[in-house]
């Protein structure tokens, strides 16, 4: 007994060192970033427009404040939320290449924005574009989405069978990608332009008033996600297990849901889709912590997916170019390898 | 002898399962189902593949409702438990393989704490000090820092079973158990179960495929036919002969002595075998696999056969052949047919 509750102890504590190792790294990277961007300022700089604001340069402290900050803490709620979303769907579908967008919610958002930029832009003229980039979209896209998480909420309060209703958001994505596609078709060259930049995801067009309702949002989902780790632990084994160990599987689904919906919907609202960080996280979680327990990989999907999220814009940056990518591409050129990297891993030492 | 009914842990009353949509109509597998388990009874559920058990077995662990009749758990329908109350009186174990990456068996084992511990599942000192007791009645101390997808399939099974102990239940639901395990792991598991029916006091109730094990251990057989469903000690089932229509089968016939089934033979040749000891035991059967009938008369024998460990010896009509072991002898005998036979 003592040996055995010491070695859990010694297992629980290394799982904690790579948490706290995380946690260690984020400040780090956060500073990195804003670093980097495509008007340079020096550390000593960026320092004092941080710590010091009244010895700072007047434009120095603007770029921070109102550009590099805001971008920065969008990366880390980004990241965070898309992880942690991401986890949660590959446990309650039981699936490791589930993400966050697989219930459909961000087809749905896509849909939303689609129909502002495209659909009224095709009635009014061009001019509405302008208006729709920034609350305008963000409003259309949380329509789009919560619309979706309701229609699933509906489906999966009727069936039974979990990967019926995994099935059933992929065919609704797909059915909503057409409208989009059709949308897109008869659209103009410079709306369609505006729709498709949207599509590639972006950081930086947060801005601090809608950070103010981006971030509680995010903090909302996470807390429910924090709610639900039992539910998560019991839903590892399945459904059919997890009711037989008393859970209500028909509540714990609903808070899975509602907290993925809220995380996925809120920031492809505000940034756009952005791909492949929800599905990588929370393999890298999973095995840089060497545990299953959703209490651990709540807190380390958070700190990972925001470490990624806040790397994935370093490199868009481009250091040293004024030239940004879309950060879409990056997390997607990032987030592969790692998927790739961890599938081949499994294969030869048979842990999938 | 008259059984109380606060004894029987799960009682089933003319109950028929089946599947009912909400829009399709009530699919029935099998109806009049009555049968009970004791508290403390190994019970062993056999049938054919396709006769219904995974249904029965589902069912009875609150899956789905009862078509008809009533599902009765310690004394309660069981329609009528909410979740959780049905978790702390009964746990299951199905038939698929859990392959969880990073789950280590202490917090697969954890996991039965489900319905007794707080919102975050935090585990007390109680706790954990039930799911190390769980893991090493299954015997697997020292196992609880492995992944669970390390584990040999043996292993696997121990620890689910580990896991319905540490959620503490007086009735254990398992849905062919043994299933994908070799001969030591099924008569463990087996075993396994036993003990802790006759020494914990719990109801266990395990479909299988496996008659040995299930004979030599089980205290009550459900036994699944075509038509109903046939309850009794093995022993009681054997003597009234329930077993002959198990398996619908020409090929098959329940040896009534050795309590196994076997495979029909034709049987044209007979043998005459003499010696003694193990050496004439294995003979015996080596010629029974291989189609003979082993009879008392000399006279009307096709084949003398003589065991002389370790060594055999043939008589026929054109003399004696002597073999070092039964495969050779075997051989002889099959390949001769013609000439060897009196």
């Amino acid at each position: 007994m003592s040996e055995t509750a010491a070695n859990k102890r010694i297992k629980s504590t290394r799982s904690f060192r790579v948490l706290l190792l995380f946690s260690a790294l984020l400040p780090l990277f956060f500073l990195l970033d804003l670093l980097i961007g495509s008007y340079y300022i020096s550390v000593p700089n960026i320092l004092k427009a941080i710590f010091r604001t009244e010895n700072a340069d007047s434009q120095v402290l603007m770029i921070i404040n109102q550009f590099r900050i805001p971008k920065a803490v969008t990366a880390v709620l980004s990241g965070a939320a898309l992880s942690v979303a991401g986890l949660q769907m590959q446990t309650v579908f039981r699936n490791p290449l589930a993400g966050p967008y697989i219930l459909g919610v961000s087809s749905g958002a896509s849909l939303g924005v689609a129909l502002l930029v495209l659909g009224t832009g095709g009635l009014l003229g061009g001019s509405i574009v302008s208006v729709a980039s920034s609350w305008g979209i963000v409003a259309a896209a949380w329509i789009g989405s919560g619309l979706i998480l309701l229609l699933i909420i509906m489906i999966s309060s009727r069936i039974k069978e979990i990967m019926t209703i995994l099935i059933l958001g992929i065919l609704i994505s797909s059915a909503i990608s057409s409208i989009v596609n059709i949308l897109q078709y008869f659209s103009n060259e410079s709306m369609l332009k505006s729709f498709v930049v949207w599509t590639m995801g972006s950081l930086g067009s947060v801005t601090n008033i809608q950070l103010a309702v981006l971030l509680p949002s995010v903090l909302i989902g996470i807390l429910i996600a924090f709610l639900s780790s039992k539910f998560l632990d019991a839903f590892l084994l399945g459904e059919n297990y997890a009711r037989s160990m008393g859970m209500n599987i028909l509540f714990a689904r609903m808070m899975v849901f509602l907290s993925t919906a809220i995380l996925a919907g809120s920031i492809t609202a505000f940034c756009g889709p952005i791909g492949f960080i929800g599905i990588a996280v929370p393999h890298i979680a999973r095995m840089a912590l060497q545990t299953a327990k959703h209490s651990l990989l709540v807190p380390g999907t958070i700190l990972i997916g925001a470490l990624m999220m806040l790397v994935s814009d370093i490199i868009s940056q481009l250091p040293g170019s004024e030239r940004t990518l879309p950060v879409n591409s990056v997390t997607a050129l990032l987030g592969i390898p790692i998927v790739i990297w961890i599938i081949i891993r499994n294969k030869k030492s048979d842990r999938l | 002898m008259s059984i109380e009914n606060s004894d029987k842990y799960i009682v089933l009353d003319n109950a028929a399962i089946g599947y009912s949509g909400k829009t399709s109509a009530v699919k029935t597998v099998k109806s009049d189902i009555s049968v009970f388990a004791l508290k403390g009874e190994l019970v062993a559920l056999i049938g054919e593949n396709g006769v219904g058990k995974s249904t029965l077995l589902r069912t009875i662990a609150g899956f789905h409702p009862p078509v008809k009749g009533d599902v009765t758990i310690c004394g309660r329908e069981i329609g009528s438990y909410r979740e959780k109350e049905l978790a702390l009186l009964m746990s299951f174990v199905s038939t698929e393989i859990i392959r969880v990456p990073n789950l280590s068996v202490f917090d697969l084992v954890s996991l039965g704490r489900y319905p007794h511990t707080n919102w975050f599942g935090r585990l007390l000192e109680e706790d954990e000090y039930l799911i190390e007791e769980a893991i090493r009645s299954v015997g697997l101390n020292g196992y609880e820092n492995r992944m669970v997808n390390h584990l040999s399939d043996g292993e696997r099974q121990k620890a689910m079973i580990a896991r319905t102990l540490a959620q503490n239940t007086d009735i254990i639901v398992l849905d062919e158990p043994t299933a994908f395990l070799d001969l030591s792991n099924k008569y463990e598991i087996v075993h396994i179960l036993h003990q802790l029916a006759s020494e914990k006091g719990k109801t266990i109730l395990f479909s299988t495929h496996d008659l040995t094990t299930a004979l030599a251990e089980a205290d009550r057989l459900w036994m699944m036919l075509k038509e109903t469903v046939e309850q009794g000690a093995p022993e009681d089932l054997i003597l009234k002969g329930s077993f002959d229509a198990i398996f619908q089968s020409k090929h098959l016939y329940f040896d009534q002595e050795k309590g196994d089934f076997r495979i029909w033979k034709q049987t044209k040749r007979t043998a005459h075998v003499t010696g003694q000891g193990l050496a004439l035991d294995w003979t015996i059967k080596a010629l029974v696999r291989n189609g003979f009938e082993v009879i008392d008369s000399p006279e009307q024998s096709t084949v003398l056969i003589s065991v002389n460990y370790p060594e055999w010896t043939i008589n026929h009509l054109s003399g004696q052949n002597k073999f070092d072991s039964l495969l050779s002898l075997c051989r002889f005998l099959i390949l001769n047919e013609k000439k060897v036979y009196l």
